[in-house]
């Protein structure tokens, strides 16, 4: 098993193989599975995200059963009809697949956790975009997952990927990372490339806390999917440009394990901070939950 | 390091009724687990949250998540938001309780589960360590009280030493057993094995044939 992102990128050049094809091979003697049942059990996984790419974007948009979130993706699309977005028709339309995932995601509609819920909309957000902007094959889109994944088993498990634990890092940073590393190879770039990528988009976001307004997963998680998949593309991008991180893949993914478990409660998914605890936050919760009503506490 | 995420399905993946991996889909894998220890039918469920999730659990439909797992049910069945309504029906009683105190079990995302019938009462202790994979750290059943290392699989097998014997061999086919733990009671034997690799349906199936009191995790 892989478990550092320096043994991936050797491996991946010793073998002379992408990172997708060792993660398959390794799913397979891990599994006990065909290639064709990983194959399509990964299809799979891509089709819910295009499901719930077009289904927060279609009609009047999706809406959570608080009203905090929804309907936004839908405002994005008819802004980009306009033609006038400041930072371009690609990033725009990634930033719209990713709130839209998210939304369907806080109205209780199917996702697929990619590397969590919290942050779903962050991988569909890239690889959707990438698939207009480079005509990618279903093949080659799932590939791309495969070796999302790869990175993401690295990061989950030298570090963390929830929220409790590690901070909003560990879920939008990680899967902002994952997507950077996995848009490098699809388009080309080395398996050192990706390393580089997946360096910088987790040094863009070190340090992100999680603090979810009422403890839902609405404010702010539905927009940090923007930055996730923004991030993810320029990271990506200046990889690809041959600008490198300095800091090694690894030593990133110590830190961010580190920075994670130095943040307060607060800030780790209780609700209790930042955002969370603002007044209108605050006021927010008060609306949605009143007072305790159907559990009891225990001191 | 412990390894946790095995497959790269843990990481794209999986599939789920949202809003939240580890207080959705992994507080009804916890639910699972305990459905499996307790392997009927119970009348009692009280559930208590520790940390993130005595705070957030309403927020992120822990509750029904948890009782879905309970109830059998996959993280992406329609049924799950609707589940707490659906065990009332069948007449249990669900008590949720939020926790002041850490976790026992050192994890901001716990919960402990407590089912009991007429016949028997059993305590899972789980944590959701994010993405929806989850670790149990402690199984209270038929009067043992199992303390796993946390990451799943885990198999637990009642009997003899013939059986352990026996369940060892058909695991060295199967896969590596990173570690092993024998309890005994005056009422018997309990093993528990902490797996390598998740087994496919017709593995667990073979194993079970053999045995009349099997769970894995």
């Amino acid at each position: 098993m892989y478990m550092s992102v320096a043994e991936l990128v050797t491996a991946s050049q010793t073998a002379n193989k992408p990172v997708y094809e060792l993660m398959i091979e390794q799913e397979m003697e891990m599994s006990n599975s065909s290639r064709e049942e990983i194959w399509h059990t990964m299809g799979r996984n891509l089709d819910v995200m295009e499901a719930a790419v077009k289904k927060g974007a279609a009609g009047d948009g999706v809406y959570s059963t608080t009203g905090l979130t929804g309907g936004e993706a839908v405002l994005l699309k008819n802004y980009r009809a306009k033609g006038k977005s400041l930072s371009g028709d690609t990033m725009m339309q990634a930033v719209q697949n990713a709130i839209s995932t998210n939304e369907v995601n806080a109205s209780m509609g199917v996702v697929c956790a990619t590397p969590t819920a919290g942050s779903t909309g962050t991988l569909p957000g890239v690889i959707f975009t990438l698939k207009d902007r480079m005509d990618l094959t279903r093949d080659q889109m799932i590939q791309f997952l495969f070796t999302a994944g790869a990175y993401g088993m690295v990061i989950a498990n030298n570090a963390s990927i929830a929220g409790a634990t590690g901070g909003c890092q560990a879920e939008v940073g990680s899967a902002s990372a994952m997507g950077a590393a996995a848009a490098v190879e699809i388009a080309g770039g080395t398996a050192e490339q990706s390393a580089e990528a997946l360096a910088m988009a987790i040094s863009n976001l070190l340090g992100l806390v999680c603090d979810p307004v009422a403890g839902l997963v609405e404010l702010p998680c539905v927009k940090r999917n923007a930055i996730g998949v923004g991030n993810a593309l320029i990271s990506a991008d200046m990889a690809l440009a041959g600008c490198t991180n300095k800091i090694p893949a690894d030593e990133v993914i110590a830190a961010m394990d580190k920075v994670g478990k130095g943040l307060p409660k607060a800030l780790r998914e209780t609700g209790l901070g930042g955002l969370a605890a603002t007044p209108t936050g605050i006021r927010m919760k008060e609306k949605i939950f009143g007072r305790s009503a159907d559990a009891e506490v225990h001191a | 390091m412990t390894v946790n995420y095995k497959s790269v399905f843990d990481i794209i993946g999986p599939i789920m009724i949202g809003p939240s991996s580890s207080h959705t889909a992994g507080a009804c894998a916890i639910g699972r687990a305990a459905n499996s220890i307790f392997q009927e039918k119970p009348t009692d469920i009280v559930i208590h949250y520790y940390e993130s999730f005595a705070q957030t659990h309403k927020g992120h439909g822990t509750d029904y998540a948890i009782i879905s797992g309970i109830l059998g049910f996959d993280p992406d069945d329609s049924r799950v938001p609707y589940a707490i309504g659906l065990a009332r029906d069948q007449g249990m009683n669900i008590t949720f309780i939020e926790e002041v105190k850490d976790s026992p079990i050192d994890h901001p995302n716990t919960a402990i589960i407590d089912l009991s019938n007429d016949d028997k009462q059993v305590t899972v202790a789980g944590c959701s360590i994010g993405g929806g994979t989850i670790e149990i750290r402690e199984i209270k059943m038929d009067g043992f009280d199992v303390k796993p290392k946390g990451p799943l699989p885990i198999l637990l097998v009642q009997g003899g030493e013939n059986d352990h014997q026996n369940v060892t061999k058909q695991l060295a086919d199967l896969t590596k057993v990173n570690d092993q733990q024998h309890y005994k009671t005056d009422r018997g034997n309990l093993y528990e094995y902490d797996l390598d690799r998740r087994l496919k349906q017709d593995e667990i199936e073979r194993l079970t044939q053999a045995r009349t009191k099997l769970v894995y995790l």
